[in-house]
């Protein structure tokens, strides 16, 4: 009888794979992305692009959670916020959905991986975007407020079925199960829990969260107190 | 409008840069073999060098070492577009100056727009 394989092993072994499988999709996807703006076919350009953002913010989220001791760094969250809108754009009007970047005055630099920020909240919006997609106008914004711990920034909309409950189940069913958040988004929400492991390895964490009439996911990013004492 | 030399490993991403930068006016060599883009500059100094720091044979940055060696190549802009994270460390920033690389771009996050944007930006002549 053949000795079963320790658990581990099989899974270092399957998340190398799946990571060499990741990087060798970049170039395919990057193909289409390019031939489809060369013959101006702009929403095969989008979904590449989209595509592509997943795979590339999986890859940083392994690299990330590799390294014992992320070095991070003071990040302006409004300037992300801001790139991650403009990355949007294209993908949002393909949607007809509407985006608003809500920014209530000035914050603190915050500790983080800007590029690792900046994945997450693009994986996270670019999950609540398809998830909004069947509404009558679909609505996303993008949000950063202050709070007691720091700056809370997220990704809302209108979308019915999201709570807490949902997406602490989700955590629970992802990679089990096709639709793991099944009441929110028909598809595995890969964005969102690409999202969490990038916010974990910033050692804060991901929480449904709601902003004015909205709900979304968030996580609050500690001030840099250095800068802050300037 | 520019001579380009374009040093890109793949076929297909090749075509569509070349297409693009030829619609913009500028007269593009695609090689996909550091070593043969060497023959190339001999024959013809190009305006810009579009590089990817992936190449059979030879690197990105031995190729750079190489034709800096050339008196009359050490002045090309360089626009390293690659595939490589900005953050890898593999990528040599503190060699860049030297290097003469000027701009750096993602390719999974650049367009062929911006990419022309760039070329046009660095075969531009500066006012001073």
């Amino acid at each position: 009888m053949s000795e079963l394989r320790p658990s581990r092993t099989s899974s270092v072994v399957s998340d190398r794979l799946l990571q060499a499988l990741a990087e060798e999709l970049k170039l395919p996807l990057l193909q289409i992305a390019r031939q489809a703006e060369l013959s101006e076919q702009k929403g095969i350009e989008l979904s590449a692009i989209q595509a592509l953002w997943f795979v590339d913010s999986y890859i940083l989220s392994q690299q990330l959670l590799q390294q014992p001791h992320l070095a991070l760094e003071p990040v302006a969250v409004s300037a992300v916020l801001q790139d991650v809108a403009h990355a949007l754009d294209g993908l949002a009007k393909q949607y007809g959905c509407s985006l608003e970047l809500h920014l209530s005055g000035r914050y603190a630099p915050v500790m983080a991986h800007r590029q690792g920020l900046q994945t997450a909240l693009l994986g996270l919006a670019s999950t609540l975007l398809t998830a909004a997609q069947n509404e009558e106008a679909p609505r996303l914004v993008l949000a950063a407020h202050r709070s007691r711990g720091g700056v809370v920034a997220g990704i809302f909309s209108q979308t019915e079925g999201l709570s807490q409950a949902v997406y602490r189940r989700g955590r629970e069913l992802y990679g089990r199960a096709r639709q793991p958040m099944q009441e929110f988004t028909a598809s595995s929400g890969a964005g969102v829990f690409v999202a969490e492991s990038l916010f974990d390895s910033m050692e804060t964490s991901l929480r449904v969260a709601k902003h004015q009439h909205l709900t979304g996911l968030a996580a609050t990013l500690q001030q840099s107190r250095q800068l802050s004492l300037i | 409008m520019a001579t380009v030399l374009l040093l890109e490993p793949d076929k297909s991403l090749a075509q569509s840069y070349k297409g693009a930068l030829q619609r913009a006016g500028h007269t593009v060599h695609w090689q996909n073999d550091a070593q043969v883009a060497l023959g190339v500059i001999d024959e013809q100094t190009p305006d810009v060098i579009v590089l990817e720091f992936h190449l059979p044979n030879h690197n990105g940055v031995e190729f750079l070492y190489e034709i800096r060696s050339y008196p009359d190549c050490d002045h090309i802009p360089v626009l390293l577009h690659t595939m490589i994270p900005v953050e890898h460390p593999g990528l040599g920033h503190e060699f860049w100056p030297q290097l003469g690389i000027q701009e750096y771009l993602y390719k999974p996050q650049t367009t062929l727009a911006q990419l022309v944007d760039r070329v046009a930006k660095l075969t531009t002549p500066q006012l001073v």
